[in-house]
């Protein structure tokens, strides 16, 4: 496919893996310890593990995979409060597919729809709108989750259900930022990082000036990177120049779509319609001051939470999730106690390992099985 | 626009400041809130439980009568209280009433941090039980999740030993509401972990009042001799 194999030459992966090992032979951190490199994104992480990038870097660079899976934070109380908008008399709740699965403290949507929930699969809150108009005699609430990347198309569908005088539609507003994240990671005395895999889609919206806080404060380079295998690829490499030079900046691979003064119409339409929560809570990572967003008052008749009553209750993940140390790079998934047993994509205890960009879920995809098999005399095993 | 956009996404890397006079509402708002909370939480608990707290109380003041002490134990914050307890016992604030030995199964780091470091932090608390208590005593557990893995190990420990069990616990009481290692447990039904905090407080200082009732009356029975 144009534009895509591309992206995915092996010859220019060798060529670009090359590099990384030469530059991390003029590292001398790396004879200390490993360096760790966080990829914020979920979608970076799938393409990690669907290419096995991790396997083809030297040992002395440890990817971290970080917690930019909007699903995966997704605190279990908030899935209560969207099960309970889905049973409500009369009630059409749509959402994003990868959605459906993650376990609520009773059940999750998908098993809300079994029990009788009309619950609707949608690719877009634009087709949650038109579900609102062609069932006007019933409640719509659209399941709005996502980063910065997916608050634009929420905002735009909010702006036109207001032209459109549309009643009987609202969303649930999950919507979360994920520069806070990164400054809240960077100051967890539990995560020690020499750099960052910036997201790619978010900077589309938001450009790369957001991210300069990480290398003035901090002195940690940022890449913003696309989501093809090279990409990664070359984005490893300029965050790896940067630490061999000592430098510490913030630099933009991923030109192609995500331009560095980011999307003002996309922006707009943001700011018109959401602000800032005080704090909101992130599955695993406690609460984050100013990381999630509501709609403003003037929207105020399209905010399912004022519209309806919803149990908002904070509930405790289940004792042996350990997707918190997972989210925050402390362990990796095949270190978590249930990983593979207890927790498997059939039967998740935990939402990594339910949605597809989780970490949990891409390692236990993409062959990282041969990990819980390793002999006790700490071999990798043949697989 | 886009600045202006960035700056309300992201207010701390533009040194944004909150209004100070809807900051101040707001703080005054959450003050009113949480504390309101925190008075239903203990009201409702209190209404559901007052028996069993009177039930607790019995069972420790019994492990008095019978020459034992109070031992307790919790990690973090439980802890604090662990310590909290032990102190209203070993140093009570009342006039005539007297102390009574009480034992903090935190208060010692090198016996926490070598078993832990030697043998694992589940052992923490059920090595030292081993070491220090008598069938007489009572154990006092306190952790607000019901689950701690070296709460749950010291109580099945000490019920083997021949003491008497007691746990504080919060939300739905977690596995120590189900363990058949506590003769009580009393769950304070919240999920804040503050709100259950607060209100084991409030049931632990109950407790040391009624035991010292309870003690008192025996005392006064002593003094006054047997009837003619």
């Amino acid at each position: 496919m144009k534009y895509v194999d591309e992206f995915r030459d092996p010859d220019k992966a060798r060529a670009l893996i090359a590099e990384i090992h030469k530059l991390v032979a003029r590292i001398d951190l790396c004879r200390v310890r490993p360096l760790q490199v966080m990829e914020v994104c979920g979608g970076h992480t799938h393409t990690i593990f669907r290419y096995g990038i991790q396997h083809m870097l030297p040992p002395e660079v440890e990817l971290v995979h970080g917690p930019g899976c909007p699903v995966c934070v997704l605190p279990m109380g908030r899935v209560d409060d969207c099960v309970a908008l889905a049973e409500r008399q009369g009630t059409i709740l749509a959402t994003f597919g990868d959605a459906v699965r993650v376990p609520g403290s009773r059940k999750s949507l998908l098993q809300a729809k079994a029990d009788g929930a009309d619950v609707r699969i949608v690719y877009s809150p634009l087709d949650a709108l038109r579900l609102a108009r062609d069932n006007p005699g019933r409640e719509v609430v659209f399941f709005a989750l996502g980063f910065e990347t997916t608050m634009p198309p929420t905002a735009l569908t909010v702006q036109r259900a207001q032209a459109e005088e549309i009643r009987n539609f609202s969303l649930f507003c999950n919507h979360i930022t994920i520069i806070p994240t990164i400054k809240a990671i960077l100051d967890s005395p539990e995560v020690g990082l020499d750099g960052f895999v910036g997201p790619g889609h978010v900077s589309m919206v938001i450009g790369s000036a957001p991210y300069q806080f990480v290398p003035e404060r901090y002195r940690k380079p940022v890449v913003i990177a696309g989501f093809e295998p090279l990409d990664v690829l070359q984005a490893l490499g300029m965050v790896l120049a940067q630490i061999a030079a000592g430098r510490a900046a913030v630099e933009n691979q991923y030109r192609r779509v995500a331009a560095d003064a980011g999307n003002a119409a996309a922006l707009a339409a943001v700011h018109e319609v959401f602000e800032l929560r005080e704090f909101f809570e992130w599955r695993g990572l406690g609460s984050i001051d100013h990381s999630g967003v509501r709609l403003r008052e003037a929207y105020a008749q399209f905010d399912a939470e004022r519209r309806f009553a919803v149990p908002n209750v904070s509930i405790a993940d289940p004792k042996a999730c350990q997707c918190g140390e997972v989210l925050k790079g402390v362990i990796k998934p095949w270190q978590c106690k249930v990983f593979g047993t207890a927790c498997t994509p059939e039967a998740p205890l935990g939402a990594l390992m339910v949605s597809s960009e989780g970490a949990c879920a891409a390692h236990y995809q993409f062959g990282g099985s041969v990990r819980i098999n390793a002999p006790a005399n700490g071999k990798a095993p043949v697989p | 626009m886009s600045n202006d956009a960035l700056e309300a996404l992201y207010p701390f890397l533009h040194g944004v400041r909150q209004d100070g006079a809807s900051l101040e509402t707001r703080l005054l708002e959450s003050v009113r809130a949480k504390a309101e909370d925190s008075v239903i939480v203990k009201r409702r608990f209190f209404e559901e439980n007052a028996e069993r707290v009177v039930a607790a109380a019995k069972t420790i003041a019994g492990s008095y009568r019978r020459g034992g002490r109070l031992i307790a134990m919790g990690n973090g914050g439980s802890s604090c209280d662990a310590s909290h307890v032990t102190v209203e016992f070993l140093h009570p604030i009342t006039a005539g009433r007297p102390a009574l030995a009480a034992l903090d199964l935190g208060a010692d780091r090198a016996m926490l941090t070598a078993v832990a470091n030697d043998v694992g932090f589940t052992h923490v608390f059920v090595r030292q039980l081993i070491a220090l208590a008598r069938p007489e005593d009572a154990l006092i557990g306190i952790s607000t999740s019901g689950n701690s893995e070296n709460l749950l190990a010291a109580f099945v420990k000490a019920k083997e030993m021949g003491l008497a069990t007691i746990g504080l616990s919060g939300g739905d009481g977690g596995r120590m509401a189900a363990s058949p290692a506590l003769d009580h447990c009393l769950v304070v039904a919240t999920d804040s972990v503050h709100r259950v905090q607060e209100c084991h407080v409030a049931i632990y200082h109950i407790i040391w009042d009624l035991v010292h009732s309870l003690l008192a009356d025996d005392r006064g029975a002593a003094l006054a001799g047997p009837k003619r």
